[in-house]
């Protein structure tokens, strides 16, 4: 009886899924070979030919070579923005959660505001401006930084505080330098949280599409975000071309997830046992 | 310094500006940045204008951006503008837009410009402030009326209407044949606009000053009969069930393809959806036409117009001389020319000297008697005055799917404008 019921739960489960995720990504891909009169009907029909190839040509061609720009600026901005993130993020959260000061509550309450205020356009950029980094790659990569990082250290600080002290303590006692102590023993001990941090905050920033509307101008600063411009205005969109697009910029962040599924599974349930 | 010195700088200097003068006759060279919309026919038109302008003057790099279309491209345009940061030319709408970007303090003048001589006066009044003219014509005008589907037409035997009742009996025999008359697509909410924005030459034939009547607080629309008729009118053809059965749920693109290929007779809409037919119908594109839509008086049909998106300049561009000759270069009957070549023709063009070709799709010629000699038509409300709510397409929404009468949609309307007004500062609200 109790099977019964679990595997119709399962079965319910990935119905349920099939759904969610599946069918969605099915008709992206149905889309993707259309031409861009059937695409118009935006109907969950079969391609009445195959325009796949044409699409993707077409997609990666427009506008000078776009897509191209676009997957090489946006691969360094992510990759960079999160090893800061990555590293800055978890020296706060270790220092928080280890030294008990006065200002923690400050500290606490800044990091806080970081992630509720919300970041307003143009002041940020006459900011830029001033320290000449408008419009620049590195200028984007610290906008990313600066904006996640609060979220970045709440994750870390949390996750500091179930590591044991005594394992510090030993390591200082083996001669370790505060350096030795961060980079040798607890940043990879940090490691599910850090495989955490790296899934969320790359797919966001990789998707990122806002931010670097307003602050990356310029076609040689042209993000994967961007390129769906290309294809998509107010009064007309070729959806054919406009699915290619999602799927080619979909491709990397599956590839993300599917790198560390495995890793981030067993993050989790290592958290979990240590409680 | 000494007066030598001076004296040597300035004779440089002078020989500089004879220099540059000079240029301005002959060829242009430098870099040059645009920043233009990402509809399809924007950017292929400022592609093949480039590529012109860059045979013309082999010296001269260009570098075309997209930014997007609707409340997002504001945004960019009054970000970048606020911060400096805007390209040396870009493309923005003309009228109540343009003055919300600050013209006199963001906007290089070219009143003095040659080329603005070719252009009409009725486009130079909607990009003008503080008495300078700032932009340049971008595209042909648009009219905004109904597209019909010709094959419809040609089955049943129908005439254009010329009034109101003549369209409502032919909606009627469309109607009895099995066929949906009128096509609405109210996903796209600004869709809904049209009945009402469109029927405003008829407005202006019977009340010829409602326009600064209605920016000075004293015509209302639920009180100008003439204007309460363009809510009516919407609310017949709601009424007596001319729709398409998924008028709730379909989108301009449903829109645009329906009346292209016959499954809907009428499409109220705008004639910049030429290039949509053309791009998502392109076999069908003759099989659609036009005509304004119909007053009460047969003898007095015309066309409320759309005056075309504009070209600018920053003021606080590095090289104004080559964007001001980029400009008049647009603006010129070759830059005509150029468009046609590069999207084909949309409409009449604001600029003297500009031809259409022979071949323009049946919408467009249907267009064209309107604006010649004998012809009547009048700019849309939205070029008159200031005063544009902005919940019109909801409350149109509401009363397309029944949900609100002509009358109290009208009243509605007139209250949702006065929070516009005030806004705005103007006089008597």
């Amino acid at each position: 009886m109790k099977k019964r019921t679990s595997i119709l739960g399962g079965a319910a489960a990935i119905a349920a899924t099939f759904v969610v995720f599946v069918i969605p990504f099915i008709f992206i891909i149905l889309m993707a070979f259309k031409d861009r009169q059937q695409s118009a009907l935006r109907d969950f029909s079969l391609p009445t030919g195959f325009h796949f190839w044409e699409n993707v040509v077409e997609v990666v061609k427009t506008r000078n070579w776009m897509m191209i720009t676009a997957f090489i600026n946006s691969s360094i901005i992510t990759v960079v923005s999160v090893t800061l993130l990555v590293i800055f993020a978890a020296m706060v959260g270790y220092v928080l959660a280890r030294r008990k000061t006065r200002w923690n509550g400050l500290i606490e309450f800044l990091v806080l505001a970081g992630l509720m205020v919300p970041p307003a356009v143009v002041p940020t950029i006459w900011l830029l401006q001033g320290l000449q980094l408008f419009g620049t790659l590195h200028g984007m990569i610290l906008i990313e930084v600066a904006y996640n990082l609060p979220f970045s250290i709440i994750l870390y600080r949390a996750f500091v505080a179930t590591i044991p002290r005594d394992l510090d303590e030993a390591a200082i006692i083996d001669g370790a330098r505060p350096l030795d102590v961060f980079f040798r023993i607890v940043l990879p001990l940090l490691w599910p949280v850090t495989v955490t941090n790296i899934v969320v905050q790359s797919v966001g920033i990789f998707n990122d599409f806002t931010n670097p509307l307003y602050y990356l101008p310029g076609n040689a600063n042209a993000t994967v975000q961007l390129t769906l411009y290309n294809f998509q205005s107010q009064f007309s969109t070729a959806y054919n071309l406009l699915f290619t697009n999602i799927l080619l910029i979909t491709i990397p962040p599956l590839l993300v997830f599917m790198f560390f599924n495995r890793q981030i599974v067993a993050g989790m349930t290592a958290g979990a046992v240590k409680g | 310094m000494t007066k030598t010195k001076l004296i040597a700088l300035m004779g440089a200097s002078t020989l500089g500006m004879l220099m540059t003068a000079s240029a301005v006759q002959a060829q242009q060279s430098g870099y040059l940045s645009i920043l233009v919309d990402n509809g399809p026919q924007s950017i292929a038109t400022m592609e093949a204008w480039a590529e012109a302008y860059k045979a013309m003057n082999p010296d001269v790099t260009i570098d075309i951006e997209v930014r997007p279309g609707g409340g997002e491209g504001d945004n960019i345009v009054k970000t970048r503008l606020a911060t400096g940061a805007m390209a040396d030319v870009f493309s923005y709408n003309s009228g109540s837009l343009f003055q919300a970007i600050n013209p006199t303090q963001n906007l290089l003048p070219l009143t003095d410009e040659a080329f603005q001589d070719g252009v009409q006066d009725s486009f130079k009044s909607v990009v003008s402030a503080g008495g300078e003219v700032y932009g340049a014509p971008f595209a042909p005008a648009m009219g905004g009326g109904i597209f019909y589907n010709k094959p419809i037409y040609e089955e049943l035997g129908l005439e254009i209407p010329t009034t109101w009742d003549e369209f409502m009996a032919n909606n009627e025999a469309i109607k009895e044949a099995g066929k949906v008359a009128v096509i609405q697509t109210y996903a796209d909410t600004w869709t809904s606009q049209l009945f009402v924005l469109s029927d405003f030459y008829n407005v202006l034939a019977e009340e010829p000053d409602f326009a600064e009547k209605f920016t000075a607080n004293e015509a209302k629309f639920a009180t100008t009969p003439a204007a309460l008729r363009g809510f009516e009118k919407l609310q017949e053809v709601a009424e007596a069930g001319y729709f398409n059965a998924d008028f709730g749920a379909a989108t301009y693109a449903d829109g645009v393809r329906m009346i292209a290929m016959g499954e809907g007779a009428h499409y109220p809409m705008l004639t910049f959806a030429v290039g949509a037919i053309a791009e998502t119908a392109p076999d069908y594109l003759d099989d659609v036409g036009f005509f304004a839509q119909p007053g009460d008086s047969a003898e007095n049909n015309g066309l409320t117009t759309w005056m075309p998106d504009s070209v600018y300049v920053a003021a606080n561009t590095a090289s104004p001389d080559l964007a001001k000759d980029f400009v008049a270069f647009i603006a010129s009957p070759e830059g005509c020319d150029v468009r046609n070549e590069a999207v084909g023709a949309t409409g009449p063009y604001m600029v003297a000297g500009c031809e259409l070709p022979a071949d323009v799709p049946p919408s467009v010629s249907d267009m064209l008697p309107y604006f010649q000699e004998g012809g009547q038509n009048a700019p849309a409300l939205e070029f008159l005055s200031p005063v544009k709510g902005p919940a019109l397409e909801q409350i149109l929404v509401e009363v397309g799917t029944g949900s609100r009468d002509a009358a109290s949609a009208a009243a509605l309307y007139d209250e949702d404008v006065r929070k516009q007004a005030q806004q705005l500062g103007l006089e008597g609200w």
